[in-house]
């Protein structure tokens, strides 16, 4: 059955039943839609004798991961498209866990890796794995995608795989592999090996290093080790440097203890998250007012001596503001919400702690006050006082009253748990839509019509074969990112795509002679097209098959589509940067 | 030329070829080294271009034990590695960025490695082969110093070829002219097809049986070029892309003249320049080698005298019978008769001898097997004879019929577009004309040679992952200049294209491809042949069994068949011959038809008549035909 899933032919399938239910309902309501599912697919679809049964199983999926109440289907999170039952959740490792290795397959290594479940913090321990591997075992050479960090003398800081002093002779290896270039006066960058990349950063004493055999591009696997030595430097600050310069045998792995949770978090996401290539963030889908409320919260403490103020849902901002002149890059917004969703403390109890914003100053600490209002969403406070705590927590209580009153916080979960942009709503036609703070419940709606229904069978996901876009907004530093629609439904399948738009990311935005202005690019799996122009930047997939024409309208019904409603997708005006 | 261009032509590159089997002991690494450029540098420096090299080779096995190290880019360097034969590796290294041209296509390069090595195998042999018979290594240093010099001077005239249309007296550059992002619409390790009107087909084609049968019943091998372009190879594949090179090096027209040109500025430059580079690399070469082996012993020195350069410039010559000789092989002195150069074929494993033979713009290139001719050059020269004789008109002809159809240095011009379509299958390309590439903008050859260095890996990552499956690929990008960078892979075709005034839509550049491509499949020669062929086979297959069986079973069988035809009159009669649409010719045919006779007014409607004819022989056209009934009788 896990195979099948993954099956392009039995995801198809799915789209002859789209999930009409909206909300959360009792099990016996699921049974029945089951049945009638099963029937459905039967009936109506030729082919469905053959895949029936994985068909079946995968709504029966959706439908898990659409009632369980702590499992938005947000765009953009593929980690979280695991379904909530744990017997399907194990019967899918294989598909998942790609970056892991495929001989070695056991519960642990894929539950861990693979599926993000409905609650990350509870099931998922983004921790070290594989402790008990060195560069000698096969296992550990056959992983896909390692990760190392390491200091000027070789000493290992950070393996995502294995124990970072078992490996210390690899990294040695690796150091002199660097300096042995760097004595020819020149620095080394990717060493490549048929399907292997190493690709090489070094950033002052420290060495960051990626073997890779997934397909990624050279400038995103960099991209990546970029993150991840912000990410240190979030945790450190870059005063770090100086130490190497007292000592260059420093031992740096006891600064970094326990802090493994948060690189591999950050290594993980990789996978689904495309803020991680983008260099943008997202936001909440809400409507206009509500997201003016939030933010006028926030900016009254942002006036009281608060250098940043975010209110995040999980990996997306519901409102942030920043005190004046000061700019949050999303590259910052990124590493502070993995370092936040990743520690299991923060969870807990309000905290304080020091943070430093690698792309705001990477030399010094600003203080960061954290506080949970749910499961999922939380605030940060940032300032740079480090005895501000008792006044920020004032700050938290007066924003968390003016919250409830005015509801955000339960719009911010309706909207989880609703999604954002679907490609099977993109309007037909390319009128401008009216009343758009109503769009998803009534679309909602409307799915149980039999009209949209037989509609939705016409179009492979989208209409004319769309399956999935990523629009960015230039100015804006946002990105939008439609929810995952069946014909891509398998997180396998998500990441893949995922790993096509980085790819089109990089060509098109070559250093040398980029950015280009159009890229049409086909291949067995999509036709991806991207245009990017000054305003803004468009990511779309499409069905092999599709057609050149037909797929250029569709673009620009999808940019037209987001114009109407970017009031709800962006947080607009209220933005923190300096443009 | 070979050491002139050594000391200047530094510029940056490396080019180094060690064996990882030698060498292990420590105090002995020297000994790894076969081949460095530049040969001046300091062991110290060579050593460790080496040894990182190896270290790489050893470090990626780690991880990916089924292919090793291929490439390391640093900031300002790339390696580029390249397997020749099992643990004998070629490493070049290039320096980037220095002037605003020097940026690489890694695989560009790689080719450039491999036609070296193929070239070298060619003439010599393998290099593992040449290690085992002189252990010591000097022998192969001695065959591949020369060689590769020779060759990168070689890269330098085919620059001067290209250039010596628009520059006559252009000097021989020292600079060497390495693949880069300019020559994106170019593909290397391919060769270049004449194409040709069917008539001049099926004179070469008869051209080709009088040469592989001139030698008695031994099989020869043929191959006739064009200018520079291949007309036809009896050869397989590997062998016809390394004697083309070499053809198209060192023995065609243009080669001919262009040799004769550098040769001529060298006497007048130095008069014994020529004897220098000999002299010298005789000189330079034990230097190389004492170091390399203090204990070089004296019969190995006495060979590097005798070295055979194949890549040579300039010393092949036309015989007054027409045949080109070279004194490169040596010269027998007693009758001053050049020896004929003997070449390696890698598919039958066999030496031959390789006659060439220049008549015009045309090139032949017969090659003889060393085993069937018994008593050397004598015999070789009979066959020449032989040659002469039976083929000489023929050679007239095919001479004649293909300057005809001609169209030129700018012949694959197609207005508008700068293409390269590179057949894989087959290792057939075919481009625009380098004369009106140039005339593109640096920023759209850049977007090109970046959009191929992606494809190039897509292309290696789909042999990887499965070997049997074609990757099938479309990226149309457009560059910040406007122009359009196209690449196309579909069953083993590649074109790449760049569109720079197709200031259009994505639609527009995508239909001008489309119209491209299908235009260019059929100019694409052989290729129509061969599907012709089997086009023919399905046909008859068809014939045999899908509907048309009726009509082909009263071919074979001589039955009637009942035609039924739209000016409603019917046909009874034998088929002799049909196509697929049905056009026919039959035999001993009765027509049928009804009438109803002309009738005066008022009268009553009269019957209709039955009337026929009888027709011993006629043409049918297919498209009158409506029904076709066997006669069952």
């Amino acid at each position: 059955m896990s195979t099948s899933s993954s099956s392009p032919s039995s995801d198809e399938e799915v789209i002859f039943n789209p999930n009409p239910i909206p909300k959360p309902i009792d099990d016996e309501l699921t049974l029945a839609s089951l049945t009638l599912t099963e029937s459905n697919g039967n009936g109506s679809v030729g082919e469905s004798d053959r895949y029936g049964g994985a068909g079946v199983v995968l709504e029966a999926e959706r439908e898990g991961e659409r009632e369980g109440p702590s499992s938005p289907s947000s765009s953009g999170y593929a980690g979280e498209r695991g379904s909530s039952s744990e017997g399907t959740s194990n019967s899918r490792i294989g598909d998942e866990d790609d970056d892991g290795i495929q001989e070695v397959i056991n519960d642990h290594d894929g539950f861990v890796d693979g599926v993000g479940d409905s609650s990350p913090s509870a099931s998922w321990v983004p921790g070290k794995r594989h402790v008990d591997e060195d560069d000698a075992s096969i296992s550990w050479r056959k992983r896909k995608k390692h990760f190392f960090i390491l200091s000027h003398s070789g000493k290992p800081i950070y393996s995502r795989y294995g124990d970072e002093h078992k490996l210390a002779g690899f990294s040695a290896t690796l150091q002199a592999i660097i300096s042995f270039v760097e004595n020819g006066k020149d620095r080394i960058k990717l060493v490549r090996a048929g399907k292997h990349q190493v690709v090489f950063l070094i950033k002052g004493p420290i060495y960051l290093v990626c073997i890779s055999c997934t397909e990624e591009p050279y400038e995103s696997l960099r991209g990546q080790l970029e993150l991840l030595y912000g990410q240190m430097i979030l945790i450190l600050t870059k005063s770090i440097n100086r130490c190497f310069e007292k000592n260059p045998k420093f031992d740096m792995t006891p600064l970094l203890g326990g802090t493994d949770v948060v690189f591999s978090s950050l290594i993980h996401s990789f996978n689904w998250n495309p803020a991680t290539f983008l260099h943008a963030y997202t936001c909440l889908p809400l409507a206009y007012a509500t997201r003016q409320a939030a933010g006028a919260v926030l900016q009254d403490v942002a006036d009281s001596g608060v250098l940043f103020a975010l209110l995040m849902c999980k990996c997306k901002v519901v409102s942030l503001v920043g005190a004046q002149k000061a700019s949050l890059h999303p590259d910052d917004m990124l590493l502070l919400s993995n370092f936040v969703m990743s520690s299991e403390s923060f969870r807990t109890s309000e905290s304080f702690s020091p943070i430093c914003l690698p792309r705001y100053n990477p030399t010094a600490f600003l203080y960061a006050y954290v506080h949970y209002f749910d499961a999922d969403t939380y605030l940060m406070l940032l300032t740079t006082s480090s005895d501000a705590f008792y006044h920020l927590k004032d700050c938290r209580i007066r924003i968390e009253q003016v919250l409830l009153r005015s509801n955000v916080l339960s719009e911010v979960q309706r909207s989880m748990l609703e999604g954002g942009m679907r490609v099977e709503d993109l309007p037909v036609d390319p009128l401008p839509r009216s009343s758009m703070p109503h769009r998803l419940s009534q679309q909602r709606i409307l799915t149980q019509s039999p009209e949209i229904f037989s509609e939705s069978i016409v179009g492979i996901g989208g209409p004319t074969g769309l399956w999935h876009f990523i629009y960015r907004s230039i100015y804006l530093d946002q990105y939008v990112s439609s929810d995952f629609s069946p014909p891509i439904s398998s997180p396998q399948q998500q990441k893949r795509l995922y790993r096509a738009y980085q790819k089109l990311y990089c060509s098109m935005h070559d250093k040398g002679i980029g950015p280009h202005k159009t890229q049409f690019r086909r291949d067995e799996n999509y036709v991806l097209l991207c245009w990017v122009t000054q305003d803004f930047e468009l990511y779309a997939a499409f069905d092999p098959l599709a057609d050149k024409a037909v797929a250029i309208k569709t673009c620009n019904r999808v940019c037209q589509w987001v114009k109407d409603v970017e009031n709800e997708i962006f947080l607009q005006g209220a933005s923190p940067f300096s443009w | 030329m070979g050491l002139a261009s050594a000391s200047t032509a530094t510029d940056g590159m490396q080019l180094c070829i060690f064996d990882l089997r030698r060498g292990q002991n420590e105090g002995q690494e020297l000994d790894k080294i076969l081949f460095f450029f530049p040969a001046d540098l300091p062991f110290s420096t060579q050593l460790s271009v080496i040894g990182l090299s190896e270290g790489l080779i050893t470090f990626t096995r780690i991880f990916s034990p089924e292919a090793a190290c291929e490439v390391i880019e640093a900031e300002r360097h790339s390696h580029v590695f390249y397997e020749a034969e099992i643990d004998i590796w070629m490493v070049m290294v290039v320096e980037k960025g220095k002037d605003s041209d020097a940026i690489w296509r890694i695989d560009a390069l790689r080719k450039v490695l491999k036609e070296v090595h193929s070239l070298f195998v060619m003439f010599y042999g393998s290099i593992r082969a040449m290690l085992e018979k002189d252990p010591s290594g000097g022998l192969i240093r001695s065959h591949l110093y020369p060689f590769i010099m020779d060759y990168l001077s070689v890269a330098i005239s085919r620059s001067l070829y290209v250039t010596f249309l628009f520059e006559a007296d252009f000097p021989v550059g020292k600079k060497l002219q390495l693949p880069s992002f300019r020559d994106c619409l170019k593909e290397r390790g391919t060769v270049q097809m004449l194409t040709m009107g069917r008539e001049a087909a099926i004179e070469v084609q008869s051209l080709v049986s009088v040469l592989d049968s001139c030698a008695g019943n031994s099989s020869c091998y043929s191959m006739i070029l064009f200018h520079d372009l291949l007309v036809s190879t009896t050869l397989s594949p590997d062998d016809t892309i390394n004697l083309f090179t070499y053809a198209v090096l060192r023995l065609s027209p243009n080669a001919l003249s262009s040799g004769v040109n550098s040769w001529s500025y060298i006497r007048r430059g130095s008069t014994s320049s020529h004897f220098v580079s000999g002299s010298a690399l005789t000189h330079s070469g034990p230097v190389s080698e004492q170091i390399y082996h203090s204990s070089d012993t004296s019969p190995v020195g006495n060979n590097i005298n005798r070295v055979t350069r194949a890549l040579q410039h300039g010393k092949w010559y036309k015989g007054k019978d027409g045949f080109l000789v070279t004194d490169i092989w040596g010269v027998d002195v007693g009758s001053l008769v050049c020896a004929t150069p003997t070449v390696w074929l890698q598919q039958t494993e066999e030496a031959m001898y390789l006659c060439p033979y220049q008549f015009k713009s045309l090139t032949l290139i017969l090659l003889i097997p060393v085993s069937s001719i018994l008593n050397g050059e004598q015999g070789v020269a009979l066959v020449k004879q032989q040659l002469l004789e039976n083929a000489s008109l023929k050679i007239l002809k095919v001479e004649e019929k293909l300057s005809k159809g001609w169209g030129g240095e700018n012949a694959y011009h197609v207005s508008g577009y700068r293409y390269l379509l590179v057949d894989g299958d087959r290792n057939i390309s075919r481009a625009s004309p380098p004369g009106k590439v140039t005339t593109l903008a640096k920023e759209s050859l850049l977007a090109l040679s970046k959009l191929r260095d992606e494809v190039d890996l897509e292309k290696s990552r789909a042999k990887r992952d499965n070997a049997g499956c074609e990757k099938d690929l479309e990226v149309s990008i457009r560059a910040k200049n406007n122009a359009w960078a196209i690449a196309r892979i579909t069953g083993g075709k590649e074109l790449y294209m760049v569109l720079e005034k197709a200031s259009e839509t994505l639609l527009y550049a995508s239909d001008a491809v489309e119209k491209f491509s299908n235009r260019l499949s059929f100019s694409l020669g052989l290729k129509k042949q061969i599907v012709k062929h089997e086009n023919v086979k399905n046909e008859e297959e068809d014939f045999n069994t899908g509907p048309l069986s009726v009509l082909m079973m009263s071919v074979k069988n001589n039955t009637q068949v009942l035609i039924n035809c739209r000016n409603n009159k019917k046909l009874l009669g034998r088929v002799r011959a049909f196509d697929r649409h049905c056009n026919m010719v039959l035999e001993n045919v009765r027509e049928m038809w009804t009438e109803l006779p002309k009738t005066g007014k008022g009268k009553k409607k009269a019957l209709p008549v039955n009337k026929d004819r009888f027709i011993s022989k006629m043409f049918l056209r297919g498209d009158s035909v409506i029904i076709v009934l066997r006669n069952p009788k």
